[in-house]
C-alpha cells in the first residue's frame, strides 16, 4: 500500500540520518545535521516524524557537546566546524519550533532555549566578526521558540535577565535586536512588567528600530503595542520631547507598502488611543485607522483575517468611532467580506463580531445590516462548525436584535420567527459553554415581544431549556438563562406566564433569590418582579408554596449591600403591594420585619440611599401601600409612622431627583387626605401605581430615560430597541403640579 | 532614459492647461523637454537598483566602480541570492533548496506556498528526467502532505500529478508546467521571497517608471495631440498626427 511505502522509506532515511549523528567524526556528524535541516524545513509530516525518531534531545545534545568544545579564543579549522555545528544543530532545532507545537514543547523538554541562549548569544562571541553565523543562528532560533504560546515566560524582574535583554535589543544584527523585541511581544504581561520595561528606556531604542528595516520595525511595532497595553499610567508618562515624534513615526507607517506592518502599526495605535484618552483624538487619525482597517480586510492571507479584531478593538464600546466607521460605509464593506463565502473561520468570526460591534449601540448600523439582509448569512452561521464562529454570529444577532426594524419584522411573520429561533434553542445544547452564554443574550433580546407572540419559542420547549440552565454549574449560564427568563416573562400573557411558572416552580424560584452569585439573585428578583407584574392575579404567584418566593425576597432585601439587588426586591414589594389586601399587609409583614442587629427596618436605609434609583422603588412601595382606596391603609399609614418610615419621607420633600421628588409629593398627598376628609374620590380611582416590571437591557441596564412628560406621570423607559410603559393615574397630575 | 523622465515633468505641468484637445508640435515639446532637469545621481541609483534586484552582480560591481554609485543592498548576498534563482532555472531544486536554507533558514519555513512551488519544481524535473517511479514515491512522500497540510494547494497538486498519467507529457493538456518559463516562474518565486526577508523591495524601480510613463501619455491624449513614445526601447518621439 502506497502509504506504507511512503512512510518506510521515510523512516529508513531518518534512522540513517539519525546514526550518522552519533558518529563520532565531525565532518559526519556535520553533514548529516545538514541533511535534517533540508529535510524537515517547510515540512511539517517530516518534523512530525523525526520528531517521533527522537531527533530533538539527540541533536540538542549535539548542540551542548559542540559548545563545550568552542574555544572563543581559538581560531583555527577545527574550530571552523565546531561552529558550523551549531550553526546548523540551532537552525535544526529552530526549525523544529517553527510553528509546530509539539516541536515547541520537544524543544523546550530537551533544554534547548537554554543551550541556545548560553551557546550562541554570550557576550563574547559578537565581538568576534567570524562569531556573527553563530550569534545569528542562535537568535533566529530563539526567536522562533518565542513566538510560540509555549515558551517559557521571561523573567523581566530579574536585573540580569533585564540586561541581557537590553543587550540584545541594543545589538546591530536585526535577528538579535529582532529577538529582544520578540521576547517583550511575547512575555510582557502585567503592568508592573510594563512599566520595569519603560523605566529601563526600551522606549528609545524600539523608536530607533522603527526606522529599521522591515523586520526590526515590525517587531518593534509589536513591542511598543505590547509595552502600552491597557497601561494608562506608563501611557501617561509617555510625555515628553520624543513623543509627539514616535507618534508621528508610527502614524507614517500606517502607510507602509506591506500590509503587516500597516496592521501592527494600526494596532500600536489603538493600543495607545484606548489607553489614554489625550493621545489620538483628532477625526483626521480616527478616519485614517477606520479607512485602513476596512481596506486590511482585502488582504487574503492573515493580516486580512486579524484586520476585523483590530477593527473592534478601535470602535467596540465608541459610539463616535462607529459614526465614523459607519459614515464611511463599513457597514457594506464587512457585509460585502461576509458574502464571499468558504471563509476561514478566523476570518468568519472576526467580521461577524466587528459586525456586533458596529451594531451594538447604533440604530442607524443595524438598520443597514437588516436592509442588506445580513441576517441570512448570520443565520446560517450559527450552525458553523467552530464554536467561535457560532458563538460570533450569536453576538452578532444580539446586537442587531437591538433594532426598532428587528422587533417589527419579527413580529409580523411567524417565517422570520423560526428561521431565527430554531437554531438558536439548538444551541442552548451546545457543547461549548461560550456558544450557550452566546445565544442566550441573544435570546434575551428576541424574545422581546409586544404582540405577545412568543409562541413559537415556547412551543420549540425553549422555556424547558431556559429553566434547565438556570439550574447549570456555571453562575454565568445561570444569570444568561434568567435574564432570557426574564425577558420572556415580560408583559407576558396571563396563560404564558403560567406556563413558566410551572415549569420554573416557587421553590427553584426562591432558591435563585438566594443564590450565591449576586449578579443571580439580582436576575432572580427581576424576573419575579416581572412575574408579578400585570392582572391582580399575578401577585398570587408569590404566594405560592406557603410564600417561599416572597419570604426569600424579604431575606434578600434584609442582608443585601448591592443596590441593584434591592431595587429589584423593593420593586417586587411594591408591586405586590398592589394587590389585595391580604397582599398589602403581608408586604408589611415582611417590611417591619427586622434584620439581625438592626434597630429599624431595612427601607429606611433604602430611603436614605446615595442611588436615586433605590430610592424611587422604596417610595413606590410607600405609595402602594397607603393608597387611599384601600380599606386597610389608614391601618397600615399607623404602623409606617410608628416605625419611623413615613418621616423620613416626609423630609424627601425636596430629593434632588425629579422621580424621586414626585413620588413623595404624591405619598405626602396620601399621608394627608386621612387626615382631611376625602375629596374626591373619582380621582382617587387610579391612584394605585405600579411599578411596572422591567426589561433586561442586554448591555447597559443604565438606558433608562425618564420621560419629560413628567406631567402625565407616564415613565416611558426607552431601552434602545423597545418602550415599557406605566400607567399612572392621571388624576394624580392635576393634583399635584 | 533621460527623456523618460523628462516627459512625465513635462505631463505634470501639462495637466493644469485647457480641457480642449490642444495641439503640441514636436519644436514645442522638445523645447519644453529640453529646459526640464534630470540629475545623475538619481539615474544611477535607478540603474544600480535595477541590476541589484535583477542580480547582476559583475555588472553592479563593475557600475559601482566605473560611475561610484553605492548599491543599496550588500552585493556578497546578492551573490547567494543568484546562486539560488541559478540553480532552480537549471532545474537543480534541491541544490536550491539548500542553497536557501543556508541563507536563511527561515523562509521556506514561514513561506508554504513558496516550499509547496519548489517540490512542485522537483517533481516536474523528475518527470522531465523521466524517473517515473522516482517521479510517483516523491509525489506521495513529498507532495501529498503538503496538500494535506493546506487545502488550497491541492488543485495544483492535482495538475503536477495528472503529469504522470500521460504518455506523451509534452502534449498533454498539462504540459505546460514542462515549459521553461515554469522554472522561470519558481526562480522569480524564490527570488523575491529572499529579497522580502533582506527587507528589500522585490521589484526594481524601473518598471514602474515606464508604467508611469505610459499612463501619464493616456491621460494627456484625452487633452493633447503631441510627440508620443510608442516604442519604450527606441525612446523615439513620434510626431502627433494632425
Amino acid at each position: 500500500m502506497p502509504t506504507t511505502t511512503a512512510s518506510a522509506v521515510c523512516t529508513t532515511v531518518g534512522n540513517n540520518i539519525l546514526l550518522r549523528l552519533t558518529s563520532g567524526e565531525r565532518d559526519v556528524k556535520l553533514k548529516a545535521l545538514r541533511e535534517l535541516k533540508n529535510q524537515i524545513i517547510g515540512n511539517r509530516t517530516k518534523k512530525l516524524s523525526f520528531l517521533k525518531l527522537g531527533a530533538v534531545p539527540a541533536v540538542a545534545g549535539i548542540l551542548s557537546d559542540a559548545v563545550s568544545a568552542v574555544d572563543v579564543a581559538d581560531n583555527d579549522e577545527n574550530d571552523r566546524i565546531v561552529k558550523d555545528i551549531i550553526v546548523q544543530s540551532a537552525a535544526v532545532l529552530g526549525s523544529f519550533a517553527c510553528g509546530f507545537e509539539a516541536g515547541v514543547r520537544a524543544v523546550l523538554d530537551a533544554g534547548a532555549d537554554i543551550l541556545i541562549q548560553r551557546g550562541c548569544l554570550v557576550e563574547e562571541m559578537p565581538l568576534l566578526k567570524s562569531y556573527m553565523e553563530v550569534v545569528d543562528a542562535g537568535a533566529r532560533s530563539l526567536k522562533m521558540i518565542y513566538q510560540s504560546k509555549m515558551a517559557p515566560k521571561y523573567d523581566f524582574l530579574q536585573e540580569e535577565n533585564m540586561e541581557f535583554l537590553l543587550s540584545l535589543l541594543n545589538n546591530e544584527s536585526e535577528n538579535v535586536s529582532g529577538l529582544g523585541a520578540s521576547i517583550i511581544s511575547h512575555s510582557c504581561k502585567t503592568s508592573l512588567e510594563q512599566k520595569l520595561l519603560f523605566d529601563a528606556g526600551v522606549l528609545k531604542r524600539l523608536t530607533s528600530l522603527l526606522g529599521g528595516s522591515l523586520i526590526q520595525r515590525d517587531a518593534s511595532l509589536e513591542s511598543i503595542a505590547t509595552i502600552f497595553k491597557n497601561n494608562p499610567e506608563v501611557v501617561s508618562q509617555f510625555v515628553g520631547p520624543d513623543t509627539g515624534r514616535t507618534l508621528s513615526c508610527i502614524i507614517e507607517i500606517v502607510k507602509d507598502r506591506f500590509a503587516r506592518t500597516r496592521l501592527l502599526a494600526s494596532l500600536c495605535l489603538i493600543v495607545i488611543r484606548n489607553a489614554s484618552p489625550c493621545y489620538l483624538q483628532d477625526v483626521g487619525i480616527k478616519t485614517k485607522l477606520i479607512n485602513n482597517l476596512l481596506e486590511l480586510l482585502d488582504d487574503p492571507g492573515r493580516v486580512g483575517d486579524e484586520a476585523s479584531f483590530a477593527f473592534s478593538s478601535l470602535i467596540a464600546e465608541k459610539e463616535d468611532m462607529q459614526k465614523l466607521a459607519f459614515e464611511v460605509n463599513g457597514v457594506d464593506k464587512l457585509y460585502n467580506h461576509l458574502q464571499k463565502g468558504s471563509l476561514h473561520p478566523r476570518r468568519f468570526e472576526g467580521i461577524l463580531l466587528a459586525l456586533a460591534d458596529m451594531c451594538s449601540k447604533l440604530e442607524c448600523c443595524r438598520s443597514r445590516c437588516l436592509s442588506l439582509q445580513v441576517l441570512k448569512l448570520v443565520v446560517d452561521a450559527l450552525a458553523h462548525d467552530s464554536s467561535d464562529v457560532r458563538s460570533a454570529a450569536c453576538m452578532c444577532l444580539r446586537s442587531v436584535s437591538r433594532s426598532i426594524k428587528f422587533i417589527q419584522n419579527l413580529s409580523a411573520g411567524s417565517f422570520m420567527n423560526e428561521t431565527i429561533v430554531i437554531p438558536l434553542v439548538r444551541l442552548l445544547d451546545d457543547t461549548s459553554t461560550a456558544v450557550q452564554v452566546a445565544a442566550l443574550g441573544a435570546i434575551s433580546n428576541i424574545v422581546v415581544d409586544f404582540t405577545t407572540r412568543r409562541s413559537t419559542f415556547i412551543r420549540l420547549g425553549g422555556v424547558k431549556l431556559l429553566v434547565q440552565l438556570s439550574k447549570s454549574m456555571d453562575s454565568t449560564i445561570r444569570l444568561n438563562a434568567l435574564r432570557a427568563l426574564r425577558n420572556l416573562i415580560f408583559l407576558a400573557e396571563d396563560k404564558c406566564k403560567e406556563e413558566i411558572f410551572m415549569e420554573l416552580t416557587a421553590s427553584l424560584l426562591a432558591s435563585l433569590i438566594c443564590d450565591p452569585e449576586p449578579s443571580v439573585q439580582e436576575q432572580a428578583l427581576a424576573l419575579v418582579r416581572n412575574l408579578v407584574d400585570g392582572r391582580i392575579n399575578s401577585v398570587e404567584y408569590i404566594f405560592a408554596e406557603d410564600g417561599i418566593i416572597l419570604d426569600a425576597v424579604g431575606r434578600q432585601l434584609r442582608i443585601a449591600s448591592k443596590a441593584e439587588i434591592e431595587i429589584q426586591g423593593m420593586y417586587v414589594l411594591g408591586n405586590v403591594a398592589t394587590g389585595k389586601e391580604s397582599h398589602k399587609e403581608a408586604v408589611m409583614d415582611q417590611l417591619l420585619l427586622r434584620a439581625e442587629n438592626k434597630a429599624q427596618s431595612c427601607i429606611i436605609k433604602f430611603l436614605q440611599s446615595n442611588d436615586s434609583r433605590l430610592r424611587t422603588a422604596a417610595v413606590w412601595a410607600v405609595l402602594n401601600l397607603t393608597c387611599s382606596s384601600s380599606p386597610g391603609s389608614s391601618g397600615r399609614l399607623v404602623k409606617l409612622h410608628d416605625a419611623g418610615i413615613v418621616s423620613h419621607v416626609k423630609n424627601m420633600v425636596n430629593d434632588p431627583c425629579l422621580d424621586v421628588k414626585l413620588r413623595v409629593k404624591t405619598a405626602l398627598e396620601q399621608f394627608n387626605s386621612f387626615d382631611d376628609s376625602l375629596a374626591s374620590t373619582s380621582c382617587l380611582q387610579f391612584l394605585t401605581v405600579r411599578a411596572v416590571g422591567e426589561l433586561s437591557h442586554v448591555v447597559d441596564p443604565s438606558s433608562k430615560i425618564p420621560c419629560d412628560s413628567i406631567s402625565n406621570s407616564c415613565y416611558v423607559y426607552v431601552t434602545d430597541f423597545c418602550v415599557i410603559y406605566s400607567h399612572v393615574a392621571n388624576s394624580i397630575n392635576s393634583q399635584c403640579l | 532614459m533621460s527623456l523618460f523622465w523628462i516627459v512625465i515633468r513635462q505631463l505634470a505641468e501639462i495637466e493644469a492647461m485647457a480641457m480642449s484637445k490642444k495641439v503640441i508640435t514636436r519644436e514645442e515639446w522638445e523645447k519644453k523637454l529640453n529646459d526640464v532637469k534630470i540629475r545623475k545621481e538619481d539615474m544611477n541609483k535607478l540603474v544600480m537598483n535595477f541590476l541589484v534586484t535583477e542580480g547582476y552582480v559583475d555588472a553592479a560591481e563593475k557600475f559601482r566602480m566605473e560611475s561610484g554609485t553605492e548599491p543599496d543592498i550588500d552585493l556578497a548576498t546578492i551573490t547567494d541570492r543568484m546562486a539560488v534563482k541559478k540553480a532552480v532555472q537549471c532545474g537543480n531544486v534541491e541544490d536550491a533548496i539548500e542553497k536557501v536554507n543556508d541563507l536563511n533558514p527561515e523562509i521556506l519555513d514561514t513561506n508554504p506556498q513558496l516550499f509547496f512551488h519548489l517540490q512542485q519544481q522537483r517533481l516536474i524535473e523528475l518527470i522531465r528526467n523521466g524517473k517515473v517511479e522516482e517521479a510517483l514515491e516523491f509525489a506521495q512522500e513529498e507532495l501529498a502532505p503538503r496538500g494535506e497540510e493546506n487545502q488550497s494547494f491541492l488543485e495544483e497538486l492535482e495538475r503536477t500529478v495528472a503529469l504522470l498519467a500521460f504518455e506523451d507529457v509534452s502534449n498533454c493538456p498539462v504540459g505546460d508546467l514542462l515549459d521553461i518559463s515554469q522554472r522561470l516562474k519558481t526562480a522569480s518565486e524564490v527570488n523575491a521571497a529572499i529579497l522580502t526577508s533582506q527587507s528589500h523591495e522585490k521589484d526594481p524601480k524601473l518598471p514602474s517608471l515606464l508604467k508611469m510613463l505610459l499612463w501619464a501619455q493616456n491621460q494627456l491624449d484625452e487633452k493633447a495631440a503631441y510627440p508620443r513614445i510608442n516604442d519604450l526601447a527606441t525612446a523615439t518621439l513620434e510626431d502627433p498626427a494632425i
